[in-house]
């Protein structure tokens, strides 16, 4: 589905990627693992394409066999609108605080598709129900509601408008260990029943180990290992990977 | 006092001074300008509240009256830096890159020249007018307004919600009035605050030096100007009276400013 060939992205003289060429299958959930610092963010926002001016890339992102560097604007805007959505790691961020959730959640989950707010509320509280939030939460301002609670407002609306791919940005850092594991079960639920790309970037290894069926290993700017979850586990061959491996914290069951 | 007790204070005395100079005209017993050369210096009575000054007239009186011109010409010139400072801040602060870093420059360039120098040199031209004087306030007091709005659009445009707003094609104007400057209108607010209490103190300061408003026309600085030399002759009650309204004024003003700032910040 997304193909990135040799991209390098470099910050004033500064190669933070480099060379670095990987796929994301339709319809798996790819797990991209690295440390901080490591280029993991930058990728994501190449593939995004909402990198800062200053930043220089090279290399080329496939999206569906096109390119996205060669794409015209309205094709750009429909990747962007129809087929992708973003989960970042600040939940708190991605909303703006002066605004209600509920008709910030209009515009980001509808994108232009037009039904009136009454109609979106209506199917929006459906997956709310789900989502175990109430429909008090769409009155409110975000600063009223915990991170965990944003982030699931955000699933909500990746739900509503069923992307094609899902892209996640450690999703899970900030929360606690129970809003993680619900996270994780929605996104696996959202992977199986409407068969949604998704690629996560995230540096804790047992989320990876729990829901990812391709793995990704970024060290320091460039990827060092791929493939599937089992074989990475059982076969990894570069030192950071197994490094990795040893360091989870479940590791003692 | 608790912080938010002395913040109300100062909003209803705030309220009472416009209101009272608002409409002056309908609540005081004299005119501003009738001089009554048989009431000259006249020390505060019953009749006279706060005395009458050289030409007989009613400090009181004038005293209202001259604060509706100083608060409007501080008033429109404040509303007239801010919009400065919001085109020039939000254009710097939206696209940043070069484009900021070279009005960021210019800025600077800008703040090295004294404000109270320039307007000295353009009231040598232009003197006397209050559309002059408020003109140049405005003009000259946009720097901070510009600066912040420029530091609150650079932060807000790095977070994700502005990102994504920007990626699914969100309408620029959209951008910047719902997410950029409603959530700045917070600082912009205590900046705003303190500008006008500044803009009040230029237009006392100048016409106390007898170049701001022309002296026909009453202020607070004109009041002053005069009080000088009254002062002297012991007519006490000419300077003491502007100088403690515009002392409690500025006062409450920077105070409104600074506890909004402070509870901003937590």
């Amino acid at each position: 589905m997304l193909q990135i060939k040799d991209l390098s992205i470099q910050v004033d003289d500064q190669v933070i990627v480099r060379h670095s060429s990987f796929v994301i299958k339709q319809g798996k959930i790819t797990a991209m693992i690295g440390e901080s610092g490591s280029g993991k963010s930058l990728t994501l926002l190449a593939i995004l394409g909402i990198l800062p001016k200053e930043v220089d890339v090279s290399g080329n992102i496939l999206f569906k066999d096109k390119s996205l560097f060669e794409m015209s604007a309205k094709e750009i805007q429909s990747f962007r609108k129809d087929e992708v959505f973003v989960i970042f790691q600040d939940a708190f961020n991605s909303f703006n605080p002066s605004m209600r959730i509920g008709k910030q959640l209009f515009t980001l989950a509808e994108r232009g598709r037009d039904s009136g707010y009454l109609a979106f509320l209506e199917n929006m509280s459906l997956i709310f129900k789900r989502l175990d939030l109430s429909n008090e939460v769409f009155q409110k301002y975000p600063f009223e509601l915990s991170g965990g609670m944003l982030q699931r407002c955000m699933i909500a609306c990746a739900i509503y408008s069923k992307p094609s791919l899902i892209i996640a940005d450690e999703p899970t850092s900030g929360l606690d260990v129970q809003s993680q594991t619900a996270l994780i079960e929605i996104l696996l639920d959202m992977n199986r029943e409407y068969e949604t790309t998704i690629f996560l970037v995230t540096h804790d290894i047992d989320v990876v180990k729990e829901i990812a069926d391709e793995v990704l290993v970024m060290f320091q700017g460039s990827v060092v290992e791929s493939g599937l979850l089992e074989t990475i586990v059982s076969h990894s061959v570069h030192p950071y990977t197994k490094r990795l491996l040893t360091s989870s914290f479940r590791m003692v069951e | 006092m608790r912080p938010y007790k002395t913040k109300l204070i100062c909003w209803i005395f705030l309220l009472v001074i416009v209101l009272l100079t608002l409409f002056s005209a309908y609540i005081t017993p004299y005119e501003s300008n009738t001089m009554n050369m048989d009431a000259v210096y006249e020390a505060p009575s019953q009749s006279h509240w706060f005395g009458t000054d050289h030409l007989g007239r009613d400090v009181l009186t004038r005293l209202l009256a001259g604060g509706k011109v100083t608060l409007i010409v501080a008033a429109l010139s404040t509303i007239l830096s801010l919009f400065l400072g919001l085109i020039y801040g939000g254009i710097s602060g939206y696209f940043g890159g070069r484009i900021d870093s070279l009005l960021m420059r210019l800025l600077e360039v800008f703040l090295t020249i004294p404000s109270l120098l320039i307007i000295l040199v353009f009231q040598a031209f232009m003197q006397g007018s209050v559309w002059s004087i408020l003109l140049i306030i405005g003009l000259t007091s946009w720097y901070t307004t510009a600066r912040i709005v420029r530091t609150e659009f650079l932060k807000l445009s790095q977070l994700e919600f502005v990102q994504v707003a920007k990626m699914i094609g969100t309408p620029v104007w959209k951008i910047l009035v719902s997410h950029l400057l409603r959530n700045s209108m917070e600082a912009v607010f205590v900046v705003t605050l303190f500008n006008f209490a500044g803009a009040i103190f230029i237009e006392v300061s100048l016409s106390f030096l007898g170049i701001g408003v022309s002296p026909a026309v009453p202020s607070w600085g004109n009041m002053l100007f005069h009080a000088q030399s009254d002062f002297i002759t012991g007519a006490w009650w000419v300077g003491i009276f502007p100088g403690l309204l515009i002392m409690f004024t500025v006062l409450s003003i920077n105070i409104i400013g600074s506890s909004t700032f402070r509870t901003k910040r937590g």
